[in-house]
This record gives C-alpha cells, structure tokens and sequence, in this order.
C-alpha cells in the first residue's frame, strides 16, 4: 500500500462517489414513487393499468440492469431517441428498482387482512379514509425491511455504469488501474468508498425498521 | 442502543478482516504466479488474451471461431509449443491485471509497448506498428486537436494508450470513457462526441468499414510498436517468444497474416507501414 498514491487519487473517488451517489438518490427515489404507484395499481386491480404494470414489473425484474441501461444509452438512439449518461443511469436504476419496489410494498399490503378493511368501513370510514388511516400505515410499516434491502440492493447496482462511459466508483478504479497498474489501492478504497456509502444505509435501515415496526401483534 | 454499538462493532471488525485480506493478496502477489514454457507444454494448453470485438485483430466472427491478425499469431505459437490454446477475452483496462495475476500466459491484444507498461509486465519482440489516430464524423472533420471546444468530448476507450497520451498532453480536453470496444463504437455512431481517438490502425479500419466517417488525424503521439507480453519476469517464455518471432521472419510469417487477416480491411498499401517482420523495426523514411 502506498499512502501517496491513495492521497492522490482521493479527489477522483470523491467525485466518483458523489455521482454514485447523486444517480443513486435519484433513482431510488423515483423508484419508491414509481413502485408506490405501481403496487396500489396491482394491488387494487385498476382496470387496463393492473395488467401493464405487472408486465412492466416482470420484464424489468427479470432482466439485468446492465441489458436494461445497454438498451436506454445505445438502443434507443437508433431510434432517434438521445438520452444523457446520466439520465440513463437514473433511469435505468428508476426502473428497475420502481419493479423492486412495487413487489415489496404490494406483499406489505396483501399483508393486511380484508377484516380490517370491512372493519374499518362499517365504521363508517370511506374508502379512501379507509386507506390512508388504516392500510398504508401498516402496509409500509412491514415492507419497510424489504425497502431498506431494495435501496441497499440499487446502490450496489450502481457497479455497473461503467458500460454506459458514467465515472461512477466501479469505472473510475478500473480506469485507473488501467492507466497508472496501482490495482491493490485502487481496490481498496474502492471497497472502502462503497463501505462508507453503504453502511450508514444500512445502519439507519435497521433503526428505522425498528422504530416503525408497529404493524403486527405481539411485541 | 447497545445492539447498534454492537453492530458498528461487528461491521468494523468485518471492515478489517477485508483490508487485511487485500493486504494479503499484496503479498501474496509477489510470489510466482506465471507458467515456464515447460509448465505450458506439460499441461498441454496456453492461455493467450486477446481482443472478441476488435476487428480485424481480434474478434469472434459469426461461427464463434476467434479471428484476425493476433489470434492467427496465436494460433501458429500454440502450434509450434505443440498445446492447445484457451482464449481469454481481455478488455484493454485489464490487460496488465490478467498477466500479473497468472490468469493468461500470454496478452495478444494489440498491446501497444509503453514505458509504463514495461514497468507492470515483460513485453517480447514487436509485430506490429501503431500510432494514435482520431476519427470523426464527416459533417466536422477534425483535422487538429486545436480544433476541439472547450465542451467537446473525445471518445476514448479506457487503459489504452489514446487515453494516456490525451490524458498527458492534453488535460484540458474532456474525455467521454468507455470500457470496451464495442461500447465506445456504439456510442461514436450515436453522435456522442466529436471524435474517436484509439490506435490509428483501429480508426481507419472503423473509417473504412463504416460510411460517414473520415479519419482528420492520420498519425499522433509518437509511434509505437505491438508486442506481446508475458508476465514480469517470465524468461523462459519470453526468451522463447523472442526466438520464434526471429524464427517467423525468416518465412514472413507476419506479411502472410496481413495478408490472411488484415489485407481486406486495409488493402496491401499498408502492409509494409503495419507490419514488423522479425522483431526488427525498419528505420524511420
């Protein structure tokens, strides 16, 4: 390990690292919003929409992120269509992961049972009341450890930006060694980087699930 | 709290055995890892790196066969040490990592020799010249770097010698990276960037192959030579390739795989520019 080397190469992983992650927040935002939507569209069957969304949910589930980004950045200008890198890049993650979303928060909410519902509603609570107080609280509560997996499980995917030319972590290490052959540093701060962006994730991750695991009986 | 405390703890603890792992694999990079050509021979096969989507000098053509003018050099070396070869499918940024890790006996990627390089791994006698070319798309034909704006991108394709040179000489200009051939190629024909810089036997046989395009820059940097490369310290095998890239001038093995592999890309006018016969670099016209 040479210490200098390190030193110098710090203000590329930096900024390597803010765009992993800026496309990272990015894209796991949308993909919550998107997969919000998504699961309360399947979920209650909307008519024409339910069926779009499950095929959009198992093509990007079922198909690697780094095919899904090869399509967007090469694919889609054959057809006179130019997206940025970086657009792709949050649009691939938005994508893939809205797919991931959607899953976990559509098992959150089958997991509430239908008594409540009826309970709920023979209280004289609307439909609409019906799910804002009674079913998505408890429908996020218990999808929140599978979110915290998805957005861990996204920020890793990230990895593969390189293919589309985005500087993120993974490029910028590969880059280098290939151009300076100092391969133990770059690994390791690679490893170490990813380490700083993904463990408070996961540290909050299991704080939050805690704090809001009031779904469920028997605590 | 305390079960927080313990986690941070564990995670820690997780994060040091990993450094120390990697500090492991440091050392342990220092023993032996490449095969003497007796070793190859007793095992029958040799593991050559090469280029699957650089046509015309390494590829995979529509059979799956691997094709052009470094792999039908491969396939004569594995002939002549009497083993089979196992392609290895090398990207350019890691080239130098397949032979410092023992995973290929011997790069046939189009390996441009640079002092840097000479430094990470041995290289044997030269095949082959190379300089830097740049191509462009032909409604703004770049005939100078001077040309390139402040906001312009040039495509390079990561751990090639386009990318040093540029990134050397001139730091200024923004560089759009790519990791592989193909994705650099894709990218070009999609409008992204003004120009491609890369070795100047790739633009112009990408010029020649594909309508729209013009190579503005014929030669740049300084010009090279394409050797192979066995792993740093490697002698026995390297003395064995310095012998039988002499032994091949004698029959013009190199001017018949021009002929064989790279003669319908270019034609024959480039094929004493290109080709080095022997080891022995003619002198500079």
């Amino acid at each position: 390990m040479n210490w200098e080397v390190i030193q110098s190469y710090l203000p590329l992983y930096e900024k390597a690292a803010l765009l992993t992650l800026k496309i990272g927040w990015l894209g796991i935002a949308f993909s919550i919003v998107l997969g919000f939507v998504c699961a309360i569209i399947r979920h209650y069957k909307v008519p024409v929409l339910h069926r779009i969304v499950g095929i959009y949910i198992e093509l990007f589930r079922n198909t690697p992120l780094l095919i899904q980004l090869f399509f967007l950045y090469f694919g889609l200008p054959k057809i006179g269509i130019s997206i940025d890198a970086e657009v792709c890049g949050v649009l691939g993650l938005t994508l893939l992961g809205g797919a991931y979303m959607a899953e976990s928060f559509r098992s959150g909410l089958e997991s509430i049972e239908p008594i409540q519902t009826e309970s709920a509603m023979s209280l004289g609570m609307s439909r609409l009341q019906t799910i804002w107080h009674v079913i998505l609280p408890q429908a996020i509560s218990s999808s929140v450890p599978a979110f915290v997996a998805n957005i861990i499980f996204l920020l890793k995917e990230t990895s593969v930006f390189s293919a589309i030319s985005l500087m993120d972590l993974m490029f910028t290490a590969k880059d280098l060694i290939g151009l300076y052959s100092k391969t133990i540093e770059c690994l390791a701060m690679l490893v170490v980087f990813y380490l700083l962006i993904l463990l408070p994730v996961s540290i909050i991750g299991s704080i939050v699930e805690k704090k809001l695991r009031f779904a469920g009986f028997g605590e | 709290m305390k079960k927080i405390i313990r986690k941070i703890a564990a995670i820690t603890l997780a994060a040091v055995v990993a450094a120390a792992l990697l500090a492991g694999y440091a050392f342990a990079a220092d023993d032996v890892v490449y095969r003497t050509v007796d070793e190859i021979k007793e095992s029958g096969t040799i593991n050559i790196g090469v280029f699957s989507d650089k046509s015309p000098f390494g590829y995979v053509d529509e059979y799956g066969e691997y094709q052009g003018y470094d792999v039908y050099f491969a396939q004569r070396l594995a002939q002549d040490l009497g083993v089979e070869i196992n392609y290895i499918s090398t990207e350019a940024a890691n080239r130098i990592e397949y032979l410092q890790t023992g995973k290929v006996d011997v790069i046939l990627a189009n390996f441009t020799v640079t002092e840097e390089r000479a430094q990470e791994v041995d290289f044997a006698l030269p095949y082959m010249n190379v300089a830097l070319g740049i191509v462009s798309h032909d409604d703004r034909v770049i005939r100078d770097l001077s040309e390139i704006g402040a906001d312009d991108r040039i495509i390079v394709i990561s751990g090639t010698t386009a990318e040093t040179y540029l990134v050397k000489n001139y730091p200024d200009i923004l560089l759009q990276k790519f990791d592989t051939y193909a994705a650099a190629k894709s990218a070009f024909e999609n409008g992204t960037g003004v120009c491609w810089a890369n070795d100047n036997t790739e633009v112009i046989a990408f010029a020649i192959e594909n309508e729209g395009y013009t190579v503005g820059i014929e030669s740049l940097g300084s010009a090279d030579t394409i050797a192979p490369a066995v792993t740093k310290g490697n002698e026995s095998l390297l003395n064995w390739l310095n012998d039988e890239i002499k032994a091949l001038g004698e029959e013009k093995f190199f001017h018949a795989d021009y002929e064989a592999t790279l003669a319908e890309t270019y034609g024959l006018d480039y094929e004493d520019t290109l080709v080095v016969e022997g080891g022995v670099v003619a002198a500079a016209e």
